[in-house]
C-alpha cells in the first residue's frame, strides 16, 4: 500500500498530465447535446454576459452600416407587401371560407442581435442575446436580412449558441428557386463566402448567378428564404449527381441583427413524422 | 508570494478577455491567428509545482474554449504546452540556482535567449492547436501555412507584449 502511495505521488505530475489530455480529448469529441455543452459553450452565463456587455459598447461602431442594410431590406419588404395585398384581393373571396387560411401564420419571427461570431475556424458558431426564456428551442433556424445563417444549437437562459452556416458538420436543405431540383448546402472551409450543393440531380437546369433558397421540406425554415447564388458547377466522377458552387448572400463577417424562426407547428409535424 | 499571485491573477483574466473579445475575431490573410493567452504560461515563474502548472494551464485553455466554442482544442493544446514549458526553458538556459525562481521575460534571460524560448512555445502551441482542430478538414499544406503564420503573430504581438509590461 505504501508503495503504491508512493508510486503515485512520484509519478503524480504524469497522471495529472494524462488526467487533463483525457478530459479535454473527451471535450474534442464529444460532439452530442448533452446536458454539460450548455456550460462550455458561450452560452453560458459568464460568456453571455462578458459577450452582451462587450455587444453593447462596440454595437454603436457598426450602427451605420446596419442602419442602411435595414433600410434596404425595409424598402424590399414594404414592395412585397404591396404585391401581397394586390394578389391577396384577387384571392379574397376564396381565402374567407378557407380552411387553409391559418397556414399564413405558420412562422413566427423572434430578433436577436449577434454579440459574438467566428468564421475562421472549420467548425464555426456565434452566439445571440436571446435564451430560453425568450423562447429560443434548440432546431430553430435563423436568418439575416439577406438569408439563411444558421440553426438554433444550445440554448442558456438569456443567451443561445447559433450553429453557423460556416460549420462543416452541419448540412442544410435547399433548392433552386423555382425549380424542384433540391440538394444538400455544406460549407467546406476557408471561404466564409462560398459553400457548395451537393447531391442536386445531373439534369438539373440552372444558369449562372440563379438563386439558391430554403426547400422548405424540415421545420427549421420555411420555403424560399434565400441563401446564396450559383456561381458554376464543380467537376465530379458521379453520373447521377453534380455539386454547385454557391456565392453565399449574408455577410458572415458582418452579422449584426438575426430574426429566430419559431415554427408553430413544429411539434405537431415532428410528431407525425415520428410515429 | 502574495503580490505575485495577485499579478498573474490579472494577468489571466486580462489575457483571456483580450483573446475572446478582440482577437478572436482577427484573422490576418485569412490563416494568421494570435494566441496572445499562451504568454500566461510562458511567464508563469519556474518555481511554480508541475502539478499546478499543469492545472492552471488546462484551466487557462478551458476557459478560452468556453468563450470561443472550441470545447478541448484549447485546453489540450495549453496542458501540453504546461508540461513542456521546462524543458523547453532549459533547452536555451543553463540550469542555475540563481535563476531556480525566476519568471521568462527579455528582462530576466536576455533577449536573444527569451526570443528562442518564446518563438519555441509558439510554435509547439501552433503545431498541437492546428493539428488537433483540422485534422479531418484540410490538406496538410494548408495546415503548415496556418501554424507558420500563426506562430509568426503570436510570437510578434506575445514579445511587444513582453517588452510593455515584462519585468524582473
Amino acid at each position: 500500500m505504501r508503495n503504491l502511495l508512493n508510486f503515485l505521488i512520484k509519478y503524480s505530475t504524469w497522471f495529472v498530465f494524462a488526467f487533463y489530455v483525457l478530459i479535454s480529448c473527451i471535450l474534442l469529441v464529444n460532439t452530442s447535446k448533452t446536458h454539460l455543452s450548455v456550460y462550455l459553450s458561450s452560452a453560458n452565463a459568464i460568456g453571455g454576459t462578458i459577450y452582451r456587455t462587450s455587444s453593447e459598447i462596440t454595437d454603436y461602431f457598426g450602427l451605420l452600416a446596419v442602419n442602411k442594410r435595414l433600410q434596404e431590406s425595409n424598402a424590399r419588404l414594404e414592395n412585397e407587401v404591396l404585391n401581397l395585398r394586390n394578389q391577396l384581393k384577387q384571392y379574397d373571396v376564396l381565402a374567407s371560407d378557407s380552411s387553409d387560411y391559418g397556414r399564413y401564420r405558420r412562422f413566427g419571427y423572434i430578433g436577436a442581435s449577434v454579440i459574438n461570431n467566428s468564421t475562421s475556424h472549420p467548425l464555426n458558431y456565434f452566439t445571440i442575446d436571446r435564451g430560453s426564456t425568450d423562447g429560443i428551442e434548440p432546431g430553430m433556424g435563423v436568418v439575416d436580412q439577406s438569408g439563411v445563417v444558421g440553426i438554433v444549437d444550445v440554448t442558456g437562459k438569456r443567451t443561445s449558441r447559433v450553429i453557423s452556416l460556416l460549420n462543416q458538420n452541419q448540412h442544410f436543405s435547399a433548392k433552386i428557386k423555382s425549380t424542384p431540383y433540391v440538394g444538400s448546402l455544406t460549407w467546406k472551409g476557408s471561404d466564409p463566402r462560398v459553400a457548395y450543393l451537393e447531391e442536386v440531380p445531373r439534369h438539373a437546369k440552372y444558369h449562372i448567378g440563379d438563386t439558391i433558397t430554403t426547400s422548405g421540406f424540415s421545420t427549421t425554415f420555411p420555403e424560399g428564404i434565400d441563401i446564396g447564388t450559383v456561381m458554376g458547377n464543380i467537376k465530379t466522377n458521379d453520373d447521377t449527381f453534380i455539386v454547385l458552387k454557391i456565392r453565399l448572400m449574408p455577410d458572415f463577417k458582418q452579422l449584426g441583427t438575426v430574426r429566430i424562426i419559431n415554427d408553430i407547428l413544429k411539434n405537431e409535424l415532428d410528431s407525425i413524422s415520428g410515429s | 508570494m502574495n503580490k505575485s499571485v495577485f499579478i498573474f491573477a490579472i494577468l489571466f483574466v486580462a489575457l483571456v478577455l483580450v483573446q475572446a473579445l478582440i482577437l478572436n475575431h482577427i484573422v490576418l490573410f485569412n490563416c494568421a491567428m494570435c494566441f496572445v493567452f499562451i504568454y500566461f504560461i510562458v511567464s508563469l515563474p519556474l518555481d511554480v509545482k508541475p502539478n499546478l502548472l499543469l492545472t492552471l494551464s488546462f484551466l487557462l485553455g478551458l476557459t478560452v474554449d468556453m468563450l470561443s466554442d472550441t470545447p478541448g482544442l484549447n485546453a489540450l493544446s495549453c496542458t501540453v504546452l504546461g508540461a513542456l514549458k521546462r524543458p523547453v526553458f532549459f533547452a536555451y538556459e543553463q540550469h542555475d540556482d540563481q535563476k531556480r525562481d525566476i519568471s521568462p521575460a527579455t528582462a530576466t534571460m536576455g533577449f536573444l535567449n527569451f526570443a528562442k524560448y518564446l518563438f519555441t512555445m509558439s510554435a509547439l502551441y501552433c503545431i498541437v492547436c492546428f493539428f488537433t482542430e483540422y485534422m479531418n478538414f484540410a490538406d496538410v499544406i494548408d495546415i503548415l501555412i496556418r501554424i507558420g503564420a500563426s506562430t509568426v503573430f503570436t510570437y510578434i504581438v506575445i514579445l511587444a507584449l513582453d517588452s510593455l509590461i515584462g519585468k524582473k
